[in-house]
């Protein structure tokens, strides 16, 4: 029976890995006002390289990270340690050659990953409980090189994008345009601002002279 | 010829009437550093057994649970959050010591509502029948004079397809696993209760109790002809310990 099969060891992995994470939502209380709202789903969580089950709960503001559920799942999701790490980070549009299935509630998965995905997790330390610390450091680091890649195209697609329409296209003025631009509309305002001052200091005068000579 | 029926208190005999007083000697001689000497004693692994119970207890929302044995509430403050607050969860201890370190812990740590404490003997439990979903008994049957007996009331309170888990110290799997084991038991066991509690007596009990406690095999027969179905059991820590489980038909 499947419900007697975990080790000591990976209900102690577990135990750990629900510390850490719980310890990184300990800070964040946005996300756990949404993980309280998700209280009572079950995700499973099969893993085929290295071979492990387990399943997270949400319940009490906190996640629960459990080797045995002897009940019905909302959701179970399939892949490899490195395609379940990836997908972690990532949004889920496609799962299309992710190398993981996805069966049942899929908003569960999305609203999952969406509140785990800011969190600060030592990745190596988490996994390496599961795998040893040389498998665990080498999937932490290509998690890394793989978000850190990300993070890098992101930035780079951003200013390319900038470049293009101010360059390029001429549809947007450059930084040192709308500066411009704004300086001189300060002095605009400026010179307005003496004129309108001039104004009054006339319309003053001409009052006095006009009552001092009726 | 003297035809007085006896029961074992560890490695002694004593009249039946005596035992549940003479156990209860020792656990009100320990509630006070009870957990501290459960950490001390299994290196923390008695967290990890416990967790391993919640999980195969299947216990959801709604769930009403018997805690037997409950001592300091390590299970029921689990149980109590599983349950929500349209379950309920009954902690049971038959040592008012123990009864009140759990009743405390579990107040201050905000369990309320949901929860609610009997002082009551396993083998004769105040409830209705069929009242329970899930009843669990953690390094409590051991201690329990007429296990028997105690099995067929917790069948008995149990709702029809309810879980009984007993997780207990048992029989190591390996020789050089038991001979480990025994040593540690005899020999750092009542040196440490004697540092800690001041109370080696206590712990050389404890361990002499383990030791007369029915192997993994003999217990999974005792919940079959208790009438229990689907029974089970699964070891632990090298059989150290051992999960028993039992579905009421």
């Amino acid at each position: 029976m499947a419900l007697f099969m975990t080790s000591t060891l990976t209900i102690a992995a577990l135990a750990s890995a629900e510390k850490m994470l719980n310890a990184a939502l300990r800070y964040d209380p946005a996300t756990r006002i949404g993980l309280a709202q998700l209280e009572g789903k079950i995700l499973a969580v099969q893993i085929t390289a290295p071979a492990l089950q387990f399943f997270i709960m949400p319940m009490d503001d906190e996640l629960r990270l459990m080797g045995n559920w002897d009940g019905d799942v909302d959701t179970r999701i399939t892949g490899s340690l490195l395609a379940l790490a990836q997908l972690s980070q990532t949004e889920i549009h496609n799962l299309k050659d992710s190398g993981v299935t996805v069966m049942g509630d899929l908003s569960l998965l999305a609203d999952l990953q969406r509140l785990v995905k800011n969190l600060d997790i030592d990745w190596e330390e988490m996994l390496s409980q599961f795998t040893g610390d040389i498998v665990g450091h080498q999937t932490a680091q290509m998690i890394r090189a793989k978000f850190g890649w990300a993070k890098d195209r992101a930035q780079s697609a951003q200013r390319l994008t900038s470049e293009f329409l101010t360059e390029e296209l001429k549809a947007l003025p450059s930084k040192p345009e709308l500066e411009d631009f704004y300086r001189q509309v300060d002095d605009l305002r400026l010179a307005v601002d003496r004129a309108a001052a001039r104004v009054e200091t006339i319309i003053n005068r001409k009052n006095i002279k006009e009552k001092s000579n009726p | 010829m003297n035809d007085k029926k006896t029961t074992h208190f560890g490695f002694q005999e004593v009249p039946v009437e005596e035992k549940a007083e003479r156990v209860a000697e020792v656990f009100h001689s320990v509630a006070a550093k009870y957990d501290v000497m459960n950490d001390l004693m299994s290196g923390g692994i008695h967290r990890l057994w416990k967790r391993f119970t919640i999980e195969a207890s299947g216990v959801r929302a709604g769930h009403k649970v018997l805690d037997i044995a409950g001592g300091t509430g390590d299970l029921s403050y689990q149980f109590a959050k599983l349950v929500g607050s349209n379950g309920q969860v009954v902690l049971a201890d038959i040592n008012a010591s123990m009864l009140g370190v759990g009743r405390d812990r579990l107040t201050d740590r905000g369990i309320a509502g949901n929860i609610n404490f009997a002082q009551c003997d396993a083998q004769f439990l105040p409830f209705p029948d069929n009242t329970f979903d899930c009843i669990t008994i953690a390094f409590g049957l051991r201690n329990v004079t007429d296990k028997d007996m105690a099995l067929r009331s917790m069948l008995r309170v149990l709702k029809p397809g309810g879980r009984l888990l007993v997780l207990e110290f048992s029989k190591p799997q390996s020789e050089i696993l038991s001979k480990i084991y025994d040593t540690y038991s005899f020999k750092v066991l009542p040196f440490m209760g004697k540092l800690v509690t001041n109370d080696a007596e206590s712990y050389r009990y404890l361990a002499e109790s383990i030791r007369m406690h029915p192997d993994q095999q003999t217990l999974k027969e005792m919940m079959d002809t208790a009438g229990f179905v689907r029974t089970e059991f699964h070891n632990m820590t090298g059989g150290i310990v051992a999960l028993h489980k039992g579905i009421k038909p």
